[in-house]
């Protein structure tokens, strides 16, 4: 049976890559490429690919291998050609994409730049002489986050939540599918006016402005906006009644935070942590949390699979926060 | 039988005068390719800097902008980019280069000079772009000024040249 993914990820991804790295990806098995979640180019090393948390390569013959010393060497050419081909040969035109280090494909897939970055003061001017790409490959898990959904919305009512997860552990999977269900209504929980705030293109996966992944009906998304700056945009023009947002954690975000809940606006919101101490070490978050700002913290895991909700802090419940 | 020689003579000075002065327009030909060609740089150029317009359709549209037979540089070029088959735009722009060297009247050396886009189109900033199309199109200038004084010249020795190529072989034949 072909795995949906897999087929997905053949149209989508692999027209993005050289014709030698393409012919080799063809030929793997739908098994693995449906769970394939980056593909790593790096000059004159082998070729990557991440499946769960095993490294895999392809060697000349498209056979797939665990010893990545046996795999395909990924020339210099094979980049130029990925670049030019995902650039649609006009590096120009993705300026401000370069500066931020990725570029987002057809598919919300996005493909992380790694070369020689040019500074000008203390900005990124441009990038040249690209050594290496990474495909991360956008997945939807829809219903992903229909177990949070009575933690994030007990009654129906949406609290102010904080999806707190080191790396790779699905946080930006459960925020999206949060925004679908919170949109579109589920149960007891009535649609919402949603805007996710993509500083990262990594919720909506939005390619030339428009959502490449499902965020719901009544969703609009500020892409590549800078997180504070849209929270603010979004209160003066789209009548949010919950803002959706990727990694908080500078002092702006939450200055930017306490508006909008002043102005009565639902945040969601995912940060960096282990668990609840490491978030309350950062003076800015403890703030807020000290204020009451959120009432739900949901700690996520990557044991046994992404996206494992492993616990859920009542802030609301609790004396001290 | 006469009147048949007089035909034949008539006919070889005429063929080589026609030749001749194919040859004489060939001049004139290569200013106005070479001004077309700076111009269409030029439109392709603020493609580029100030609409940020992917390449391909930036050519597709420089295209439409440019005269024959420029034109099916950027045409050619554009379709094969368009044809998303991994194709890179230095690849894309030689075949539309090959177009032209078959169907226009440019020289080898105004070739070459435009074969050097060919590693750069597209592959890097807008600034950088700027400059390099700037470059050729100064490049151009110098080649269509150069190519302006030849013309005169060029014209009357083969216009001249054609009728007077054609009385010789009229004189050696009789």
């Amino acid at each position: 049976m072909v795995v949906p993914q897999a087929t997905v990820l053949r149209t989508e991804i692999t027209a993005y890559l050289a014709p030698n790295i393409r012919k080799l990806l063809l030929g793997v098995e739908d098994r693995l490429l449906g769970n394939l979640e980056e593909i790593r180019l790096r000059c004159n090393r082998p070729l990557v690919l991440r499946v769960g948390d095993k490294d895999y390569s392809i060697d000349r013959h498209g056979r797939v291998m665990t010893d990545l010393k046996q795999g395909y060497l990924v020339s210099r050419e094979d980049l130029y050609r990925s670049i030019a081909s995902i650039s649609d040969n006009s590096l120009y035109a993705f300026e401000e994409e370069i500066r931020r280090g990725f570029i987002t494909i057809p598919g919300g897939h996005r493909v992380g730049l790694a070369g020689q970055v040019v500074v000008s003061g203390q900005e990124v001017r441009t990038m040249k002489d690209f050594s290496g790409l990474c495909f991360r490959v956008a997945r939807e898990v829809p219903d992903c986050a229909l177990g949070l959904l009575n933690q994030v919305a007990p009654r129906g009512t949406p609290l102010s939540s904080l999806i707190i997860s080191p790396p790779r552990c699905g946080k930006t999977t459960i925020l999206r599918d949060l925004a679908r269900l919170l949109s579109d209504g589920n149960g007891p929980v009535p649609p919402h006016n949603v805007v996710v705030v993509d500083e990262r293109s990594e919720i909506a996966g939005c390619y030339q402005g428009i959502p490449q992944l499902n965020v719901g009906v009544r969703t609009d998304v500020l892409d590549a906006c800078p997180k504070a700056l849209g929270m603010m945009m979004a209160i003066r023009s789209l009548s949010p009644q919950i803002i959706i947002t990727d990694e908080v954690g500078r002092r702006e975000d939450v200055e930017a935070i306490d508006e909008c809940l002043h102005a009565g606006i639902t945040v969601i919101a995912s940060i960096h942590a282990r668990n609840a101490e490491e978030l309350r070490a950062r003076p800015p978050i403890r703030k807020l949390l000290d204020e009451g700002a959120f009432r739900r913290g949901i700690i996520l895991s990557r044991q046994p699979h992404p996206g494992r909700i492993e616990e859920v802090i009542r802030w609301d419940e609790s004396c001290c926060g | 039988m006469l009147w048949l020689k007089t035909i034949g003579i008539c006919l070889t000075i005429a063929g080589f005068g026609i030749w001749g002065l194919g040859g004489a327009r060939h001049f004139s030909r290569r200013v106005t390719q070479l001004k077309d060609l700076r111009l269409a740089l030029g439109f392709l150029e603020k493609e580029i800097i100030y609409m940020h317009t992917p390449l391909t359709r930036a050519l597709e549209r420089t295209a439409r902008f440019a005269h024959p037979p420029v034109n099916q540089l950027f045409r050619e070029a554009s379709r094969h980019l368009h044809s998303k088959e991994g194709a890179t735009a230095q690849e894309a722009w030689l075949i539309g280069l090959k177009k032209l060297a078959q169907t226009g009247d440019l020289d080898k050396k105004e070739l070459a000079v435009l074969e050097a886009v060919a590693p750069q189109l597209g592959m890097s900033d807008a600034d950088q772009q700027g400059k390099f199309v700037r470059l050729i199109q100064e490049e151009l200038k110098l080649m269509e000024d150069q190519a302006a004084r030849e013309v005169e010249a060029g014209q009357k020795i083969w216009s001249y040249g054609g009728f007077i190529l054609g009385a010789v072989v009229v004189l050696l034949l009789l």
